[in-house]
């Protein structure tokens, strides 16, 4: 049968959405104990929105799905939410801005068209957004949720690599560049080209070397920051950047956070003014942020630091292990011998008093193999329950719901 | 003797300002066609001396995207439109083959001479700049690049060069040179790219079949001496100078350029509205008239309804289909219907092919219920009134191709039915088509803005001239 799914759109099934479950559910516990609480906003919103901001590279506005509304004819055209953090920049500024600290999560999908199709187009993000704080603190309270985030998806040893904006935007602007040349360079950097550097025409070849210097080192401690801020071409206004990320890698050090410095870790970091992190897992990205303190005042509000991080589903969701596997240790097939109505009522009855007790009870009047450890039967002459444990192999019959519920055991206390 | 290609080599040739330069280069090179001439009605052509090679006749505008789709191996046009096509859709099958070299032009984005905005400027505003365009996807991408915090571009047929500095801020527009552009009275901001006749090709097509003895002879046109075909032809433009009397307050009249003039003149002589500049020997951008409160702009009719509805415009003349086209796509818009000329009659109908055995809409949706013709292709260039018939009319799968004009040309190779206008119906049997359905009858109409009907100081004047109107219409 041919598909008749729009190219490059998903279907998420019944195990792509367990997955999907857990990972949202480890981001929202730890969110909610951080104090961060949720916010939604609208699948759709003006294009002026974005491209006043100046933060979506042209390339990223090239590939936005944009259309004129039934009442467009003002020839302003909408579009579906290309990015989670411009939307909640502007839901903070109209409505939350008289708050001195807000901080915010949501779960969200996010559209960009994808050429061959055989990419989603419609994304899945977690984000979180620290607004009104501009503190170091707040840098190394945005890391350490993430980690802790990281951790509790279960994936395996998560690496934070640092960048910094303010550093990178300090060193473009010497290079003294015409308009059209600094933003075609913005644009190649920004799409993850750093060779761009190496054939730009600036009069400032210091400068370049410098790039291209940074560009290839890395480091994992304050100490790297520290030998960079005294190389001879380094600038006052590039020292002055390297201070303030200095100030944020102290911090990490000194609560044990490791990290690794990577200038070219960062991409499409137009909206950010600070600070630039990802946290990887195997080698793939799976989550982003940074500050961008001028964000707010752009999209219309009052000039409020902020910063932020968003965590990429699809990337996560295909690494970890479904939860089916300890859902069948609690799933219970409820199962009856014959169907007459009284036996199928307490069979129902059954169910639901498994339930209570955090048990999935799954009703299996045709007899078909479900995936789960335990099957009860209701039974008719004499009247009682047999209870199969598929696990160990074991048979046993009881009189009452009661009996049943205390064989198996409860599993509230697991949650789901 | 030529040698032959592959069996059914199609080629898009355009019709139009070019048709000239395009037959003298196509002679040149020996691949003459007895039909390419201007003001011929034979749309489908037999190379004289390639046998196998057939080409059509379209609007340049729609060649890239004909090619682009497949329907045509190769197609000539304006480089501009290939790169409109490609900003929108880079993964569009179309590449160039080579440049000819005629129709060298720019597309610039524009303001008038009278205005003092820079590219600074545009940047760092916060006002929503209106954009005036042919070309959308190249207006937007630079819109992008030069980094325009707000702005609103508005799709148009043509005639963009007239809006600024009154209707818009800006015209994306393709001219030949910074000299054209100033004697349109406007000035360059940025020039976006470059512009030439070009040759196109279907990149598939080109990677599967073999067309080495056409690639051939075009290739030969770039060792020849003598390139008559690259003279520079005079184009004339139409007279853009800033009127004296748009001030402030004044009512804005749109009236129609193209195939529609000479009928709204004849009309506006009736009205006893004295214009100067709206006749055929005299047409200018800016007719003036006898009301110092009445300001007039000539554009495209199709054109007409967004203008007005978002307010560029107080009035306009303009055909009921148009109208009708701009309300299925924004129901709720402020253009309204207000008096009915009743000149310009012309029926939209649905047409097919004379083959199709079928003669309504309802046993064309059985025969693509039987999974004939799924989808069903409509060249139109009425893209929502098209959309909106064929879900009115429950037809399960179909496409929107939206076209330029010269629609009839697309059935049945291209297209399996049109959504076209026709007044007598000439046209589209000597095409071999026949009507299935009469969707509506249209007929030029005045249209308004039912905001402006209600500002102060413009209500008691559109109120007058609504009643000029009515009046010349019961003239005989």
């Amino acid at each position: 049968m041919e598909s008749q799914k729009c190219k490059g759109a998903r279907d998420l099934l019944p195990d792509d959405m367990e997955r999907f479950r857990q990972v949202e559910d480890a981001f929202r516990n730890s969110c909610l104990n951080w104090g961060y609480r949720e916010i939604r906003t609208p699948t759709l919103e003006y294009i002026h929105l974005f491209t006043a901001a100046g933060t979506l590279t042209p390339a990223m506005l090239g590939r936005v799905y944009s259309f004129l509304d039934w009442d467009g004819w003002g020839g302003e055209r909408v579009v579906l939410r290309p990015d989670g953090t411009i939307p909640a920049a502007r839901l903070y500024s109209e409505n939350l801005s008289g708050q001195k600290i807000a901080r915010l999560y949501y779960i969200t999908n996010v559209f960009a068209f994808e050429e061959t199709g055989r990419e989603n187009r419609e994304k899945w993000q977690c984000g979180v957004e620290l607004l009104g704080d501009c503190d170091r603190a707040a840098d190394a309270e945005v890391i350490a949720l993430a980690l802790e985030i990281a951790g509790s998806m279960g994936l395996s040893q998560p690496e934070l690599k640092l960048s910094h904006a303010g550093i990178l935007k300090a060193l473009i602007g010497e290079l003294r560049l015409d308009g059209d040349s600094k933003a075609a360079l913005l644009d190649d950097i920004l799409e993850g080209n750093w060779q761009a550097f190496a054939s730009v025409k600036s009069k400032n070849r210091e400068v370049v070397n410098a790039i291209a210097t940074l560009i290839k080192l890395k480091g994992k401690s304050s100490g790297f920051l520290a030998n960079l801020k005294t190389m001879p071409a380094v600038s006052a206004d590039v020292r002055n950047e390297i201070d303030r990320f200095s100030e944020v890698t102290a911090l990490l050090d000194t609560m044990g956070i490791s990290y690794s410095i990577d200038f070219t870790s960062i991409r499409g970091f137009e909206y950010y003014t600070g600070l630039c992190f990802k946290v990887t897992s195997g080698g793939a990205r799976i989550c982003s942020g940074g500050r961008y303190d001028n964000l707010i005042g752009l999209v219309g509000g009052k000039d409020i630091p902020a910063c932020g991080f968003a965590f990429y589903l699809d990337t996560i969701t295909a690494m970890v292990k479904p939860w089916s596997q300890q859902k069948a240790e609690k799933t219970v097939a409820v199962k009856t011998t014959g169907k007459s109505a009284s036996v199928v009522k307490t069979a129902f009855e059954a169910a639901a008093a498994m339930r209570k007790v955090g048990l999935i009870a799954e009703l299996d009047f045709r007899g078909s193999q479900l995936e789960a450890r335990w099957s009860v039967t209701v039974n008719v002459r004499p009247a009682g329950f047999t209870i199969v444990d598929k696990y160990k192999n074991t048979r046993m019959r009881v009189a009452t719901v009661g009996e049943v519920i205390n064989m198996i055991g409860g599993f509230s206390k697991l949650g789901r | 003797m030529a040698g032959s290609v592959a069996v059914d080599t199609r080629l898009a040739l355009p019709k139009g300002k070019m048709l000239a330069r395009t037959a003298t280069f196509l002679n040149s090179i020996g691949l003459g066609f007895d039909h390419y001439t201007s003001g011929t009605r034979i749309y489908r052509m037999k190379a004289r001396s390639m046998p196998g090679l057939t080409a059509k006749m379209l609007n340049e505008r729609d060649i890239p995207v004909q090619v682009a789709v497949g329907n045509y191996d190769f197609g000539i046009c304006s480089s501009d439109w290939l790169q409109e096509l490609q900003a929108r859709y880079p993964a569009s099958h179309v590449i160039k083959i080579a440049d000819l070299g005629y129709d060298i032009a720019g597309i610039y984005l524009a303001c008038s001479a009278s205005s003092d905005i820079s590219a600074q400027v545009m940047a760092n505003s916060t006002s929503a700049w209106r954009i005036v365009t042919e070309y959308p996807a190249l207006a937007e991408a630079a819109a992008y690049k030069m980094r325009l915090k707000r702005y609103r571009i508005f799709p148009c047929w043509g005639s963009t060069e007239a809006y600024p500095p009154e209707n818009a801020d800006f015209s994306v527009l393709r001219v030949r040179d910074d000299y054209t552009l100033r004697s349109l009275n406007l000035r360059p901001v940025r020039r976006i790219c470059d512009s030439n006749a070009c040759i196109i090709a279907n990149s598939n097509n080109l990677q599967n079949s073999d067309f080495s003895c056409l690639l051939e002879r075009f290739a030969s046109s770039t060792t020849m001496k003598d390139k008559p075909w690259q003279v520079q032809e005079k184009v004339a433009v139409l007279n853009n100078d800033l009127a004296g009397g748009s001030r402030a307050g004044n009512v804005w009249l749109a009236l129609a350029d193209g195939h529609q003039q000479e009928h709204t003149a004849t009309f506006m002589e009736k009205t006893g509205i004295q214009l100067k500049g709206y006749s055929k020997d005299d047409l200018r951008r800016r007719p003036s008239c006898n009301f110092n409160w009445l300001s007039i702009k000539v554009i495209r009719p199709q054109d007409m309804p967004q203008q007005v509805a978002n307010g560029n415009f107080d009035l306009a003349i303009t055909g009921r289909d148009w109208l009708l086209d701009h309300l299925y796509q924004f129901p709720s818009s402020p253009v309204t219907e207000l008096v009915n000329l009743g000149f310009g009659w012309v029926r939209i109908v649905a047409v097919v092919s004379e083959d199709v055995p079928v003669n309504s809409t309802s046993a064309l949706r059985s025969l693509i219920a039987g999974g004939k013709m799924v989808p069903l292709r409509i060249a139109t260039e009425y893209v929502n009134i098209a959309d909106k018939y064929l879900r009115d009319k429950h037809i399960a799968r179909y496409r929107v191709i939206p076209t330029w004009g010269a629609t009839e040309v697309y059935l049945p190779e291209d297209a399996d039915m049109l959504i076209e206008n026709t007044e007598t119906g000439q046209t589209l049997s000597r095409h071999k088509l026949k009507i299935i359905d009469t969707l509506f009858e249209s007929t030029a109409c005045l249209i308004g803005n039912r905001h402006s009907l209600e500002a102060r100081g413009k209500k008691a004047r559109i109120e007058n001239l609504v009643r000029i109107f009515r009046e010349a219409v019961s003239k005989k």
